[in-house]
């Protein structure tokens, strides 16, 4: 028995080691690699397979498939509140963006509305959470991300769409690149009076039990991917 | 500002719209694996000014199309689709299409997108795109996005970012003279 696992364990080391560091060898089955279709059994922590890629989950600067979804506290933007992302229990997808952002922030947020906007009217609207992070709290108040989820015709009162913001920039970097692994910089364009920034794009999809299903590293996700994977984590 | 990019220079490689969406996502799609990256594309047009409610192709078959990508959010969507309307008159044999890819729903029903398409004077067919697949099959991931395609259906060029009326007029003068 001992000798199995051992093996076992030394063949995932080479491609899990940061996957079975975090879980201590429990999830081991599964996670071999090239394994397509049906996996893991009971003991996969994923709903989806692995997806097709090139890189190992170590060399990744981001938590990816089959690993736990960072462990942190973020405050709601929009209420008196805050979201530990390990005790959310449903299905949820976390995107990053920065309000004054004209290119690749609204699209990453209206590809998170239309799933809004599908799972109403589809009927799953309580089965799904939807968590924008901003990356700059100064600017993106509680006034402000409300008219911008109305200006992207967003519905903020819905009980699934949760705007998250991080106390302050010190706060946002250590939740948005350290924890989620998107990195940010500030930018100070010639022509424009205010700052902006430059950053990484990335929407992740985590199931029920806090695990990461897929990390879509896209500056426009494909919003048909992210449907049907989500209705698979939805209903395993 | 507007990245212009010439396709035509590409064509021997293939790369399409659709594959370049891949070389960019790495997630094949089973249709984008053809040349024509799964194009035309059926689209639900809408009952607005210069559009009638059904079903269109896009791009519009054995018609050079100007496709122009859009979204009711998307300011700079308005400026586009003021270049558009000034070349748009001039080339009668030439099929405008625009599209937004925005699911319609509770918070933006297709009145609202008739209504927003009326306020900014639009003047042709124009269709929703719930899913993205259209945005997808141009490889388009960023708005406006205009793609041309010439009677065959291929893309010519493609515009990421305002196209200007008087770059549009070249690409079309260089396709229907």
């Amino acid at each position: 028995m001992d000798g199995v696992r051992e093996r076992r364990s030394e063949e995932l080391a080479v491609s899990r080691r940061t996957f079975l560091q975090s879980t201590a060898g429990v999830a081991a089955v599964g996670a071999a690699a090239g394994c397509l279709g049906v996996i893991g059994g009971d003991d996969s922590p994923t709903v989806l397979s692995e997806p097709d890629r090139q890189y190992d989950n170590e060399d990744l600067p981001y938590p990816a498939w089959g690993q736990r979804v960072p462990d942190v506290a973020v405050p709601t933007a929009l209420s008196d509140s805050e979201v530990s992302t390990r005790d959310v229990s449903q299905p949820a997808l976390y995107t990053f963006f920065y309000s004054h952002c004209n290119t690749v922030c609204p699209v990453l947020i209206s590809t998170m509305r239309n799933v809004q906007t599908h799972a109403s009217n589809e009927g799953y609207a309580d089965e799904v959470s939807l968590f924008p992070v901003t990356f700059d709290p100064e600017r993106d108040t509680a006034d402000r991300l409300r008219t911008y989820g109305g200006e992207m015709n967003v519905d903020v009162d819905a009980g699934n769409w949760t705007f998250l913001r991080p106390a302050d920039p010190a706060r946002a970097e250590a939740v948005v690149t350290d924890e989620f692994g998107v990195a940010f910089e500030r930018t100070h364009p010639e022509e424009m009076e205010m700052y902006m920034f430059t950053h990484a794009a990335l929407t992740y999809l985590v199931n029920g039990d806090g695990y990461v299903e897929r990390a879509y590293r896209s500056k426009a996700p494909n919003e048909d991917q992210i449907l049907a994977d989500l209705e698979q984590v939805r209903e395993a | 500002m507007n990245r212009r990019r010439v396709l035509a220079a590409l064509a021997g490689v293939g790369l399409t719209g659709g594959s370049a969406w891949v070389a960019r996502n790495g997630v094949p799609r089973p249709d984008e694996d053809v040349g024509g990256a799964g194009l035309p594309r059926e689209v639900e047009t809408l009952d607005a000014p210069g559009s009638t409610a059904g079903t269109a192709a896009v791009p519009v078959p054995e018609t050079p199309t100007v496709v122009d990508l859009f979204a009711t959010w998307c300011a700079p969507c308005d400026e586009q689709l003021e270049e558009l309307r000034a070349v748009e008159g001039e080339y009668p044999e030439v099929a405008f299409v625009s599209v937004t890819n925005e699911r319609v729903g509770d918070t933006l029903t297709r009145e609202d997108i008739a209504d927003w398409w009326a306020e900014h004077d639009g003047a042709w067919t124009v269709g929703i795109d719930p899913g993205s697949e259209l945005l997808s099959a141009f490889g388009a991931n960023s708005l406006p996005f205009v793609a041309i395609t010439d009677a065959e259906g291929r893309v010519v060029t493609e515009y990421s970012g305002v196209a200007a009326a008087g770059d549009l007029r070249e690409d079309l003068d260089a396709l229907v003279a």
